[in-house]
């Protein structure tokens, strides 16, 4: 991974991490908090959002944009799950005190101010994913900090609490379909000032707010956390990044942006240095439709056939720009291509740094190319295919993302990409729009609620720890990992009515857990109770340890049995020493010239013999032992 | 009440005269605690009063308590300024006119950004700004009649809301828009559905269940759907609202026939003992019934005298002679009981009805149960009641029993005539048949199955 002098850049991230509570119902209405999965809706509701007058009596720009893609919305629902209020069909209800404790706690957590009388706002949420058009969100801490491992503290700029929105399912025939078992389970938003100076302090910011937040009653499954990341250096500008998945993302996440910054400031003092200035830029493209009638470019064929137009436009003195690194695997043409695909819903641009060929072009057509935009070998040109209303998007689009090359980088909000790179989701908002809701009345925290709730605050994760790895003697790492798969309280009632072997609940419940889930086994059939039941028949000598993960592997498949019933169902049965004794005896007896061969290398296939009739029965340690002891008899016996 | 100091008392109040602050102000505040920045905003009526309102930076809202302010400075002022933006409506010749009365909804609004507030737009160059589809639909006059909330609308608004709807449509309109908050719109489509006698043209009622200045408001479609039904060759008072949750299809509602049946969702009107005479959907009509009154080019007439001396009690266990002794008393003329079941009230009252009728006055039963005839020859608190002189009222709802018996005692004294007016079908009011699907209906169903 590329690394920078972050200081000498000024480098400045700030976070903003989302996380879903664990309550019984939701924020603003009484439904409970369970999401469905794939299981099929109850009813679907077909709605259209209409752009509405902003501020300054002007359509909001991203609003009118979305409006203009004319795409519907389905709204699907459950009975037992989604009410009258998430669809926008009656009035908020009071909020949930539930949620409003957790969220003080947290708020407590990060040294907030506690605000006092709170006052629900109304955020416009553009894309259909909530019902309303607009999620309800109210401030309830502001002012806290988080302090890192090297005591640094990173400042918190506010603490929300708001309704989660719809969950996408799918875009189909113009319509986006949402999901609103989700809408309306109540969220916290921590927002952190800019303080943070290196891309794995951010990593360390990140997990410290998460590790404290899943110390708190949050829902603890993949999906209920959620970060952004807001970068900027000093020559750049602020981008935000959305989504980023896990926090191992982060560092590399920073580092590409950094270099893609770099890489477009590059090309502006390139630019300069070409002497071309951004008035340079062609305004209106050129329709290429019949100048390339007879390519054998097949896909431009099989376009023009159906209608669609060529157009296309030259940029003097660009060459090698398009085709400039930004990020690995990412060129200038990328960035432009991504905006224009997602803006006007083309497949792509083509442009002459790339491998023309590749799109089956002949010398000839780009010769005609070429004569037709007036272009030189030192210029760029740029390619569209689509309806005249998708060409003249994209266009908009390129022309205006080209201009701003001279000015370097433009302020976006960007996707995180699995590989470290981000890719263009939307131009980044000014301000949040937030206007109060006239719906629902002032909500209070009352000092007496704070004082409560402050007496019984938990400690800090990392304290907890420091404490469980110096007392069960393992890393650091483990224990955060308890905590992340919200398994720390289960391993707490495993040790306690488990003590003899705490390297073997950590084993369990990480290790055991992440292989049956690479194996594809859905492991969230397995419930703590399960994990409790597994361990009290260990503790009773019922099963060997040895057991453990074929209990896990049938309950994940068949969840619909007990722990106990699958225990008969795989007739684990102990076995005493004894009978462990004859057994052995009897497969050492029996093979005997093996053992007069290879000795004690015997050992090896032998074990495995005895296992297969034992597995799970008893301990492996103790067969091991055994057989050891009854093959140097043997040994002695056969000299 | 001080505009500078809206919505403040006690503390809040308090501490804002002594540091000579205002609502707008830009200030900063010092707690023990924090530091904020922000603007001071107007507080709602009735809210704590020792909190003052702050408009962060962020945008956010939040509350701070008066005694935990150590320091309190003004630093700036921010004005609210807002323009309208105003449109010129295009005209096309080849499109009707259509004229659309404002009464006090907020059929197109926009958003105070700042208090939450909604700013009613009413000039056609402001509808044409958020809803431009209207110009494909119609040529459009406004007229703001009265601003006031559908709740407090009164008889007298009915009688100058007729005499308008009467003027406009003998002048030669082609179909009249009445944008009417929600609540109280089917009183209004009933009242004039009465005063209103040869109607022409089209009169259609419309509201919104959302407000305008969300994005999941149901006010421009709701408006485009009645501006359809203005043009179309309905010559009656109805009323068009969308006919389910999703933002789809608009019903028809005949404006005798109609009621508010939810207290929040979109489709909450709905047609009570038969099914609505129509829907718009995609800007087109189609019709469940031939049985409307059409376009004609006869004049109109105003018959809009309505006496204000009318009750309407709701009957229940437990009710005694107190209630109708005090109309009695207080010089009413009519009574319009909504009764149990079949159109009953309890014995316990016989005495006070049997004087109000004494004394002259018209009682009308209606039932409760909204759906479904009186039937007052059934038990015998029924016939006891008809001997009375109770008069039933079939299947018209109590509320369209409030007006109408409005209505009758205003145009006659004559207790025969009252009678016979009161029973006469005037505005489709009378079903002579309940169709057995009237009761649940679904129209979602109905279209699916292509019943319609």
């Amino acid at each position: 991974m590329e690394e920078f002098d972050y200081e000498e850049l000024g480098l400045k991230c700030g976070l903003e991490i989302h996380q879903q509570l664990d309550t019984e119902k939701k924020l603003f209405c009484r439904c409970p908090t369970k999401l469905q999965g794939t299981r099929e809706p109850d009813f679907t509701v077909n709605r259209k959002m209409r752009p509405v007058l902003g501020e300054m009596g002007t359509y909001d720009k991203a609003m009118l944009t979305e409006y203009e893609k004319g795409m519907g919305i389905t709204y699907e629902g459950y009975n037992d799950v989604v009410c009258t209020y998430e669809l926008d069909d009656t009035p908020p209800f009071s909020c949930n005190k539930e949620a409003r404790k957790v969220a003080l706690q947290i708020a407590m957590l990060l040294n907030a101010n506690i605000i006092e009388e709170m006052h629900v706002c109304r955020k416009n949420y553009l894309d259909g994913s909530v019902p309303s058009g607009f999620q309800r969100t109210m401030i309830l801490g502001t002012d806290g900090y988080v302090t890192l491992e090297s005591s640094k503290r990173i400042r918190i700029d506010i603490l929300s609490l708001e309704e989660e929105a719809a969950r996408k399912i799918k875009t189909e025939n113009k319509t986006n379909f949402f999901r609103l078992d989700r809408l309306g389970i109540p969220l916290v938003e921590v927002t952190t000032k800019p303080d943070i100076n290196t891309p794995n302090e951010c990593r360390e910011c990140a997990e410290r707010i998460g590790l404290l937040l899943w110390s708190t009653n949050v829902k603890k499954v993949l999906g209920s956390i959620r970060q952004d990341v807001n970068v900027s250096i000093e020559a750049g500008t602020r981008i935000e990044i959305k989504g980023v998945q896990k926090l191992g993302w982060i560092p590399i996440l920073i580092n590409h942006e950094i270099s893609r910054q770099l890489k477009l400031l590059e090309i502006k003092e390139e630019l300069k240095k070409r002497k071309l200035d951004h008035k340079d830029i062609p305004e209106n493209p050129i329709d290429l439709t019949d100048t390339l009638a007879k390519t054998k470019s097949n896909f431009i064929v099989k376009g023009i056939k159906s209608g669609k137009k060529l157009f296309g436009i030259n940029f003097r003195g660009f060459k090698g720009i398009f085709g400039k690194q930004l990020m690995e695997d990412y060129r200038f043409g990328t960035e432009v291509s991504g905006k224009v695909k997602l803006i006007s819903g083309l497949k792509g641009i083509i442009h002459s740094d790339e491998d023309l060929n590749s799109y089956n072009f002949s010398n000839e057509d780009v010769k005609k190319i070429r004569t037709k935009l007036e272009s030189k070998e030192t210029d760029c040109f740029v390619l569209v295919l689509g309806s005249n209303k998708e060409v003249d998007k994209a266009m908009n689009v390129l022309i205006h993302r080209v201009k701003f090359a001279f000015k370097g980088v433009p302020p976006e909000t960007r996707k995180a990409l699995e590989n470290g790179n981000t890719e263009f989701l939307r131009e980044l908002h000014g301000g949040a729009r937030l206007y109060p809701d006239t719906d629902s009345e002032a909500i209070f925290n009352s000092e007496e609620e704070i004082k409560q709730i402050r007496k019984n605050l938990p400690e800090y994760p990392w304290v907890t720890i420091k404490k469980y790895s110096k007392k069960y003697k393992n890393e650091e790492r483990l224990i955060k990992d308890l905590i992340f798969t919200g398994k720390l309280k289960l391993f707490d009632d495993l040790i306690e009515l488990y003590p003899d072997n705490p390297s073997l609940i950590f084993t369990t419940l990480l290790e055991t857990t992440t292989a049956l889930r690479r194996e594809g086994k859905n492991i969230e059939n397995i419930t703590d109770n399960d994990f409790l039941e597994i361990f009290n028949l260990l503790k009773k000598k019922e099963i060997s340890k040895e057991a453990i993960e074929e209990l896990m592997k049938l309950k994940a498949d068949t969840p619909e049995y007990s722990i106990d019933q699958i225990k008969s169902k795989l007739k684990i049965e102990s076995i005493a020493k004894d009978e462990l004794k004859n057994l052995i005896v009897e497969i050492v007896n029996r093979n005997s010239k093996l053992i007069k061969e290879k000795e004690m290398r015997a050992k090896g296939p032998l074990m495995g013999e005895v296992m297969k009739k034992v597995r799970g029965k008893i301990d492996g340690a103790i067969v091991s032992k055994e057989l050891e002891n009854s093959i140097k008899e043997k040994i002695r016996e056969l000299k | 009440m001080n505009e500078k100091l809206k919505g403040y008392r006690g503390e809040g109040k308090k501490i804002l005269e002594e540091h000579k602050l205002e609502i707008w102000d830009i200030v900063q505040i010092k707690t023990e605690k924090t530091n904020y920045e922000g603007i001071i905003l107007p507080r709602i009526e009735y809210s704590a009063p020792n909190f003052i309102n702050i408009k962060l930076e962020n945008n956010y809202n939040v509350g701070i308590k008066v005694s935990e302010i150590q320091e309190i400075k003004k630093i700036g002022k921010k004005e609210a300024l807002y323009k309208i933006p105003e449109k010129e409506f295009p005209i096309d010749k080849n499109l009707p006119n259509l004229k659309l009365f404002g009464t006090g909804g907020t059929i197109a609004s926009r958003l105070d950004y700042t208090t939450g507030a909604v700013i009613p737009s009413f000039t056609p160059g402001e509808l044409y700004s958020s809803v431009p589809e209207l110009a494909e639909i119609c040529n459009l006059e406004c007229e703001i009649v009265f601003e006031i909330l559908s709740e407090n609308m009164k008889p007298d608004n009915w009688q100058k809301l007729a005499e308008r709807v009467v003027d406009t449509a003998n002048s030669g309109i082609y179909g009249i828009i009445i944008g009417h908050g929600t609540d109280t719109m089917s009183f209004t489509s009933t009242a004039l559905s009465f005063m209103i006698k040869d109607l022409s043209i089209p009169v259609v009622l419309v509201g919104s269940q959302r407000s305008s200045d969300r994005p999941s408001s149901d006010a421009a479609l709701n408006l485009i759907n009645a501006a359809i039904v203005a043009k179309s060759d309905i010559a009656e008072v109805v009323v068009a609202m969308l006919g389910s949750s999703s933002h789809d299809y608009g019903l028809i509602h005949r404006g005798t026939l109609v009621r508010k049946m939810h207290s929040s969702v979109r489709n909450t009107f709905r047609t009570i003992n038969n099914i609505p005479l129509g829907m718009v959907q995609n800007r087109k009509i189609k019709m469940f019934t031939k049985d409307y009154n059409k376009r004609t080019k006869k004049e109109t007439e105003l018959l809009n005298n309505f006496e204000n001396k009318v009750a309407l009690i709701y009957s229940y266990p437990g009710i005694d002679n107190d209630l109708l002794n005090f109309y009695i008393d207080n010089g009413y003329r009519g009574i319009v009981i909504a009764g149990t079941g079949l159109g009953h009230v309890s014995t316990t009252i016989y005495d006070s009805i049997k004087r109000a009728i004494q004394e002259g006055i018209t009682i009308l039963m209606t039932t409760q149960t909204l759906h479904g005839f009186v039937g007052m020859n059934v038990y015998s608190t029924g016939r006891e009641l008809l001997n009375f002189g109770v008069i039933p009222g079939a299947n018209i709802l109590p509320e369209v029993a409030y007006v109408k018996l409005g209505w009758v005692l205003g145009q006659t004294n004559n207790p025969e005539e009252v009678k016979e007016l009161l029973l006469k079908n005037i505005a489709g009011e009378f079903l002579e048949r309940e169709i057995p699907i009237a009761f649940n209906y679904n129209i979602d169903e109905l279209l699916k199955s292509k019943k319609l």
